[in-house]
């Protein structure tokens, strides 16, 4: 598989102390990546790092195949955390909004042509939000707002989409709406997602892959799709978290037995389950989420 | 009744009041949304030192304030960049410096009736030299803000994600701030320095009140611009009042007027979405 993020014995500080070191992880062509890890940990430091904004004090960031730094950001499309609200007190029009995101395309000092005008239309489509082109993006609801932010992101046809927090402050039904979006995107478009979230329950059956950022180090996790969803309803049907496994603190199976996930003091977001030590009566519950994965997507839109 | 254009210094402060008009409205635009409506304040009030500074040693005093405002403005985005969240405190570090520097040059200028001039301006009063400079300095703002249109809406809107897009924001962030604090300095000798700030800011004010798009709240804000300024000369010419203070006056009740109707309008609009819920 061709490798789209490469991060390779980064380290970064804003000072002398390092708030991630010596991180390595890789993101493949077609993934979906979920970053976690507990607040104030280094999630946001990580994305303004693969998003070329700040410069790691050691080792390299590369996108596909060349020096974040070197690109400018070019193929990467980034929606932040609360995009929208920033977004609600500004006078503009979603089709205003949605065409900045051209800019590459037209290129400095120069006007929009009809071409862009018709991605404009087409991303604005893909979100479901054509209907609200004319609209003040200030009179939108939230998740409205986020789809109109993510709208801006695919009309310059990015090939890594890189998302922080995006379902925070939204609606349940709006996070339902964006990650189905996502999901026809990763799965019909091929284009890789790195997103960075605590919502792991709603995300976790769209992803493939689990990043856990902990004290300033990413242990990558390859696992099954939706595995942590498996093991969040595990978790709910049988009051217990007897299989779920903490990846950061290294707590087994065994050892994680017969005390709660939640209350395993190194880390609270890691819960992450083990396959491996599931009986037949687990198992069965990871083909029902596996569906998003392999549902052709269409149901997105 | 004497016909306002029939005098050549009312013809003048027409053509330069219209001008200064529209490009102040169009830098108005980008200020506001950029979250520095007050930077208006703080230039006119640091270019007010420029002009203590020319009294003083002797040389053209619009010089020495397009000079100290082009070094505010851009110690303003270098502080902001350096104060992070507390970037507002940028404006209010430079102008307190502007207006303390002013305090202590004015009082070595000889002649107060020249500084006082700065002060309230003296649109009435400009000579040929400066209409030219206005006209020069309309259309080079004029067509940089055209060239620099999708740019400096991306910046004003998410300078991150401008600058990821890989929109020079450095560079357009630069021409912006030389040619507002040059446009503000010159525009503090028509309307004068304590008045300028206003005209950046209220016609933007009162035209987001109204607009349904960035475009049209451009448009909006010059309309409000030319009109007050219009309004206020021929007013101030009529009925004896200073132009700079009434031409402000104007623009305050165009806002008060597209507030009201903002809010009837928007009130309207809830009403019909609780309707149809």
């Amino acid at each position: 598989m061709t490798k789209v993020i490469e991060v390779e014995d980064m380290s970064f500080g804003y000072t002398r102390e390092m708030i991630l070191e010596h991180v390595n992880f890789t993101v493949e062509k077609g993934d979906f990546a979920v970053v976690i890890g507990d607040n104030g940990v280094g999630k946001s430091t990580m994305v303004k790092l693969l998003l070329g904004v700040n410069r790691p004090t050691s080792g390299s960031i590369r996108i596909s195949g060349k020096e974040v730094q070197s690109i400018k950001g070019s193929g990467i499309g980034y929606l932040p955390q609360n995009g929208g609200n920033r977004a609600a007190a500004f006078p503009a029009t979603c089709e205003e909004i949605v065409m900045s995101s051209q800019y590459k395309n037209i290129g400095f000092a120069r006007f929009p042509k009809k071409s862009h005008k018709e991605k404009v239309e087409e991303a604005l489509k893909l979100v479901g939000m054509e209907d609200k082109r004319k609209a003040l993006i200030g009179e939108l609801s939230g998740g409205q707002q986020q789809r109109i932010m993510l709208a801006r992101v695919l009309a310059a046809d990015p090939e890594v989409l890189i998302l922080d927090e995006p379902t925070v402050g939204v609606d349940a039904e709006s996070v339902d709406r964006l990650l189905h979006i996502l999901h026809h995107l990763n799965i019909e478009k091929q284009v890789t997602i790195l997103m960075v979230t605590h919502d792991i329950e709603k995300v976790g059956p769209y992803a493939n892959r689990v990043l856990c950022l902990s004290e300033g180090a990413c242990r990558e996790e390859l696992l099954p799709q939706a595995q942590i969803v498996h093991a969040h309803a595990h978790e709910h049907a049988h009051g217990t978290a007897e299989h779920v496994h903490c990846a950061n603190c290294d707590h087994g199976p065994d050892k994680q037995h017969g005390h709660d996930a939640e209350h395993c003091a190194e880390c609270s977001h890691c819960e992450q389950y083990h396959e491996h030590d599931h009986d037949q009566t687990h198992a069965h519950k990871h083909d029902q989420p596996r569906q998003h994965r392999e549902n052709d997507g269409k149901e997105a839109m | 009744m004497p016909s306002i254009l029939q005098y050549a210094y009312m013809q003048r402060a027409l053509l330069v009041g219209c001008l200064l008009a529209v490009i102040v409205a169009c830098l108005g635009t980008v200020m506001v949304h950029k979250r520095l409506s007050l930077i208006g304040d703080a230039l006119s009030h640091s270019s007010l030192s420029g002009v203590a500074l020319g009294l003083l040693l002797g040389f053209n005093p619009i010089v020495g304030a397009v000079a100290i405002c082009i070094v505010s403005a851009f110690a303003i985005e270098a502080i902001r960049k350096k104060l992070g969240n507390h970037s507002e405190m940028a404006v209010a570090i430079v102008m307190s410096t502007g207006i303390g520097l002013a305090g202590v040059l004015s009082g070595f200028v000889k002649s107060a009736a020249d500084f006082n001039s700065f002060l309230f301006g003296s649109i009435v009063a400009i000579s040929g030299f400066e209409t030219r400079l206005v006209v020069i300095l309309a259309v080079i703002v004029l067509l940089a803000f055209i060239l620099l249109y999708k740019e400096l809406f991306y910046i004003s809107f998410d300078e991150q994600a401008a600058a990821i897009s890989g929109v020079p924001v450095g560079a357009v962030n630069a021409i912006f701030t030389i040619l507002t604090a040059v446009t503000v300095s010159i525009a503090a000798r028509t309307v004068g320095a304590l008045i300028i700030s206003s005209l950046m800011v209220v016609p933007v004010a009162a035209a987001m009140s109204i607009a349904r798009s960035y475009r049209t709240t451009i448009l909006w804000a010059v309309f409000v611009s030319i009109t007050s300024t219009i309004g206020g000369l021929v007013l101030s010419f009529y009925l004896g009042l200073k132009p700079g203070g009434t031409i402000v006056l104007l623009s305050v009740a165009f806002f008060l007027v597209f507030r009201t109707i903002g809010f009837f309008r928007s009130g309207a609009k809830s009403t019909v979405s609780s309707k149809e819920v």
